[in-house]
């Protein structure tokens, strides 16, 4: 058997889902290394949820498959699970348990439970561990979901949309928690979020699904260097023309000058025309560009 | 260190590039001198927000470039004497600056001694606070 640092946490292959006539899955093939965190990102209705839950083992694929530490995740989906914390959208537990009868029954579920870390978390959360689970506000159920998650040291976090809902504070203590943990142990992560500027230092790696193919699957410096915003100002204005072979994607043009995101190299551009800078594109500028019209863009 | 390093995820500058001339440039201006201990890296990760394996990358190429050294079980340190630049990444590194400096100065029609003018303000905002010295 092949030691656990050098197994993929994560290996999707051809995974499709269908739900009668329509496709929510198609072909989606990424893997995630050891030690990586994955952001995956889409639009609502893009297929995310689909795929978290084949990759949770709750839903069987119609075609392809996912592979956590190379085992079949739908067939062995038992015996993974303890290698995996999970976070989900919508933190649940029983609302009336208290958080630390909830703390206290998932420490029997498990041999490997870290108590004094799950308790050092909820201490710098500041949740209060007498008060029902219902009680608590949405962040605070959010921190307790992450500080169970954590409990039996897992391998692999798989964040779905940790943040959403929380207020700056809240999203900020979540991902301080999660560099404490990647610093300390060097967990992977896979995460699904819609907070792209709050995720943008973290990620490793970015996936973006649209319309149920993964569009993108790329390292995030990777990305940034295939894809440039330009901007300019006037007198000398560009055109359409002019940016063609860079293969412009979301071109845009008004009084004060343009700016436009472009596939190709873009040195000869800038060497030709003075006026032209290049800008800084953010991971949120970058999505939009690519998920936000109908774009084409070049595998 | 914390007010003097900062990086920002959405430039266009990789993170760990960010990082490692973050720290090249307090080391030539003094703000961190030889020998200094490092934070971890998990601290400085904290603290500017970014991924941990970001800050391992940008130590690497630090010490790779005799920058930084690691002391086994100690932690990281500024190298007693760390070079500077090399004479062909220094020039490089200035003509990048001062390509994207005069395009800004003649977007906004400045003359050269205009900008030279400045320049020479911009450059005593980087200079070094030297001891006993009231800034």
């Amino acid at each position: 058997m092949t030691s656990n640092a050098e197994m993929n946490p994560v290996d999707c292959h051809q995974l499709g889902v269908r739900y009668g006539r329509m496709v929510a899955l198609e072909e989606v093939t990424f893997t995630v290394a050891p030690g990586q965190v994955y952001a995956l990102l889409g639009r609502n209705g893009s297929g995310k949820t689909s795929l978290v839950r084949c990759l949770l083992g709750h839903q069987k694929p119609c075609s392809g498959h996912i592979e956590l530490f190379e085992q079949d995740v739908w067939a062995s989906r038992r015996s993974l699970m303890h290698r995996v914390g999970v976070v989900s959208e919508e933190p649940d537990a029983p609302p009336t348990m208290t958080t630390r009868q909830v703390l206290q029954f998932c420490a029997g579920l498990y041999p490997s439970w870290d108590a004094l870390g799950v308790e050092a978390r909820l201490q710098r959360f500041r949740v209060p561990q007498e008060l029902p689970f219902g009680k608590l506000s949405r962040g605070q159920k959010a921190q307790v979901s992450l500080a169970l998650a954590l409990g039996p040291r897992p391998s692999l976090l798989v964040l779905d949309d940790p943040t959403l809902g929380l207020d700056a504070v809240a999203r900020r203590e979540v991902y301080d928690e999660l560099l404490g943990e990647l610093a300390e142990r060097g967990t992977t992560v896979f995460i699904t979020t819609h907070d792209l500027a709050g995720i943008e230092g973290l990620a490793d790696r970015v996936g973006i699904l649209h319309q149920g193919r993964l569009l993108v699957d790329a390292s995030l410096e990777d990305l940034k260097a295939r894809y440039r915003k330009i901007g300019w100002a006037p007198p000398q204005a560009l055109r359409l023309e002019d940016l063609a072979p860079y293969g412009p994607l979301g071109f845009r043009m008004g009084s004060l000058g343009g700016e436009t995101v472009l596939q190709g190299d873009p040195a000869p551009l800038l060497a030709a025309r003075p006026e032209v800078q290049i800008q800084d594109l953010s991971l949120e500028e970058l999505f939009v560009t690519l998920v936000g019209a109908d774009t084409e863009v070049a595998s | 260190m914390k007010a003097i390093l900062q990086v920002d995820p959405s430039a266009a500058t990789p993170l760990w590039r960010q990082i490692e001339e973050g720290v090249r440039r307090l080391v030539a201006t003094g703000g961190l001198s030889a020998g200094a201990l490092m934070p971890s890296v998990r601290d400085l990760a904290r603290e500017l927000g970014v991924n941990p394996n970001t800050v391992v990358k940008a130590y690497q190429h630090l010490v790779e470039a005799g920058v930084l050294s690691v002391r086994r079980g100690d932690g990281t340190y500024v190298a007693e004497r760390p070079p500077g630049f090399s004479a062909a990444e220094r020039g490089a590194m200035l003509r990048e600056g001062a390509l994207r400096f005069a395009a800004t100065a003649q977007t906004v029609s400045a003359t050269l001694p205009d900008a030279s003018t400045a320049l020479a303000s911009a450059w005593k905002t980087f200079q070094p606070v030297r001891r006993g010295e009231k800034s």
